[in-house]
């Protein structure tokens, strides 16, 4: 076998030009530097969205008057003519759902909270009946989730997150507090465990308030509400799914041979319609970034180009010993294949570590996928081949007695 | 036994409009184990000559037999083959591996041939040894002066134990002392059995061998044996 001694010649023929050999791997490097950022980073960010969908939980669903996957102005015009869910639309639910083991009434919108002399602008108030903590795969860190008691009585109590925990109680413990949620006070009852943030935006900036006192608070709109729903397990999910949809048709007085005027949402189908809707977006980044990968590959033809012009008389020897124009391509080619795939490696690795400092940052999870590594090395070993192929082609073909008097 | 069997070869290489023929219908023979000078002027067509007996180049017309093998009809890899297996050469300019340890540059052929690594160390030792350099083994030519280097270079034509030496000028880069161990070397391989052509414009150097082929003008002008008498130039 002439070819292990080939990748010996190749390599040995890199070694002996190091500077050359380490500038062009660099280009390598930095392409694929760039190309794995991007890669590790949106995988990351879509493995903490999807994490936090999951906690919806496999078995749940929410019911919202507007929701899904809009690809359209006249979809969005249509949808926006829905009508509101009246206020015992849960109660319909639960009644004619025997799947359903719970269902929890919701609504939600932006208030300042104030606790003494601290304010916090923006804060998420979600208004929700108190099997909400059941259905949510929320964890409590402190205190309690307000109960079906709270509920009744209409009790001004708030279960926080831990970003206004933070803000508003540093160091204090926030049981039994008194905070101002616009107009009213509510005593805080419970802390919700820390979430962290995607993208920088922090999952612990909300306050969770009895349904009721939220609709005393800010008064009743079916337009907004939506409800979260908990079959009595995964497999009947769909059967539980069908039967809420019977219920709510017949409640909304939907002819059968018009769709549902509402929508039903899984945790599958909000991440279905999430990488739908930033799949072209994805795609433009890792093209964009794959231009500095091509960029690395023209580097590599130059210095090619410029060895094969440097070593014609090591081609011509090389022949006239007895190479083969195919010894001489597949040396050259090596030449390239190394190159490239170790610079792509090294690439993959640095690209993973800068997103993973990236990531840090914003608190995300990011882990190396093996589907990334593969392709990005078979990419790397191709970009070899298709830039190496021409200046190894150039090389094999030359004249053995032109390449031996070549000055 | 014939070596080298050519008949009628023609070159001719296209100039533009003009053609130039560089070799005009030379016929030679060559025994195995005979020891040849093709002597002749720059421009004579001797390394022409030289190029296709060396397999380097193609004839545009005649036949060539080497070893009883057609080589005019060959392809590029079988060329190779030959170049590999049937030829070592000699170069003026040494023709080294700049950046290789002389056992690299000696191992080189076998390399091409797919010879197992172990082995080719053996043979590259042994023929370094041949050529007195067993002590030189791991210097880059740069390290070796001019009549070591075109020993190295003798080392890397005999390491095939190939049929032919073929030996273009290889005294041609080298001082009157060095050149005169040179051939001494030669004439020792040529009685040790190898077949030694030297392409040279050198009378001193044509005088070792023992027929000296003289070219003018493309054609074989004259074929003489060292006894004096004429072999003829069929």
């Amino acid at each position: 076998m002439v070819a292990p001694s080939l990748v010996r010649l190749a390599l040995g023929a890199l070694l002996a030009h190091r500077l050359r050999s380490g500038l062009t791997l660099l280009g390598i490097v930095v392409g694929f530097t760039s190309v794995m950022t991007i890669i590790s980073a949106l995988e990351g960010m879509m493995g903490a969205i999807e994490g936090r969908l999951e906690r919806l939980g496999p078995a749940t669903f929410i019911v919202v008057r507007i929701g899904g996957f809009i690809t359209s102005y006249e979809q969005w015009m249509e949808m926006s003519k829905r009508k509101a869910f009246h206020a015992e639309t849960a109660e319909l639910i639960e009644a004619g759902c025997d799947l359903c083991e719970r269902v929890s009434t919701a609504a939600s919108t932006g208030a300042k909270v104030k606790y003494g002399n601290t304010a916090m602008r923006d804060v998420e108030i979600r208004g929700a009946t108190f099997n909400y903590i059941d259905i949510i795969d929320a964890e409590v860190a402190q205190g309690r989730f307000h109960s079906h008691e709270d509920d009744l009585s209409r009790r001004r109590v708030a279960f926080i997150g831990d970003l206004v925990r933070e803000t508003l109680f540093e160091g204090l413990d926030p049981l039994g507090k008194s905070i101002r949620i616009g107009g009213a006070k509510y005593t805080v009852i419970g802390v919700g465990e820390k979430e962290g943030s995607i993208m920088g935006q922090s999952q612990d900036n909300w306050v969770i308030i009895p349904f009721p006192a939220y609709v005393k608070e800010f008064g009743f709109n079916g337009k907004e509400m939506y409800f979260f729903v908990q079959a009595e397990s995964v497999e009947q999910l769909d059967d539980a799914m069908d039967q809420v949809r019977v219920v709510l048709r017949s409640d909304r007085h939907v002819p059968p041979d018009q769709s549902d005027d509402f929508s039903l949402l899984t945790a599958d189908n909000l991440l279905a319609a999430l990488n739908a809707l930033t799949r072209l977006f994805r795609l433009g980044l890792v093209g964009i970034s794959s231009i500095s990968v091509v960029v690395g590959g023209i580097v590599v033809m130059n210095i090619m180009m410029v060895s094969v012009t440097e070593r014609t008389r090591e081609i011509g020897i090389r022949k006239a010993v007895g190479a083969r124009q195919r010894h001489i391509l597949l040396q050259f080619l090596f030449e390239a294949l190394i190159t490239t795939s170790s610079g792509g490696l090294v690439g993959i690795v640095f690209g993973y570590v800068i997103a993973r400092s990236l990531v840090g940052m914003i608190d995300m999870e990011i882990s190396p996928s093996a589907f990334a590594i593969v392709v990005g090395l078979s990419i790397s070993t191709g970009i070899g081949i298709i830039f190496g192929i021409y200046p190894a082609m150039k090389a094999a073909r030359l004249d053995p007695i032109k390449a031996l008097s070549y000055e | 036994m014939v070596l080298i069997e050519t008949h009628n070869l023609w070159k001719t290489y296209e100039m533009g409009a003009e053609k130039v023929h560089a070799l005009r219908g030379a016929s030679i023979n060559i025994e195995k184990g005979e020891y040849v000078a093709i002597m002749g002027p720059s421009g004579s067509g001797k390394s022409t000559l030289m190029n296709l007996i060396g397999c380097l180049d193609t004839p545009t017309q005649g036949e060539y037999l080497l070893n009883g093998k057609k080589v005019n009809q060959m392809n590029d890899d079988e060329l190779a083959n030959i170049r590999n297996r049937e030829v070592g050469f000699v170069f003026q300019t040494f023709n080294l591996l700049p950046r290789a340890t002389a056992l690299h540059n000696v191992e080189l052929p076998l390399i091409y041939n797919g010879s197992p690594a172990g082995e080719r160390k053996e043979k590259a030792e042994l023929a370094l040894h041949k050529v007195e350099l067993g002590d030189r083994m791991y210097h880059k030519p740069s390290e070796l002066s001019g009549g070591q280097r075109q020993r190295v270079a003798l080392a890397r034509a005999l390491v095939n134990d190939p049929s032919l030496i073929l030996a273009d000028e290889p005294t041609g880069n080298l001082d009157s002392k060095t050149s005169i161990d040179i051939m001494k070397l030669f004439e020792q391989l040529h009685r040790q059995g190898n077949t030694i052509i030297v392409v040279t414009h050198e009378e001193s150097i044509a005088r070792s061998a023992q027929r000296v082929l003289s070219i003018l003008d493309g054609e074989i002008a004259s074929d003489e044996r060292a006894s004096g008498e004429s072999a003829g130039t069929n």
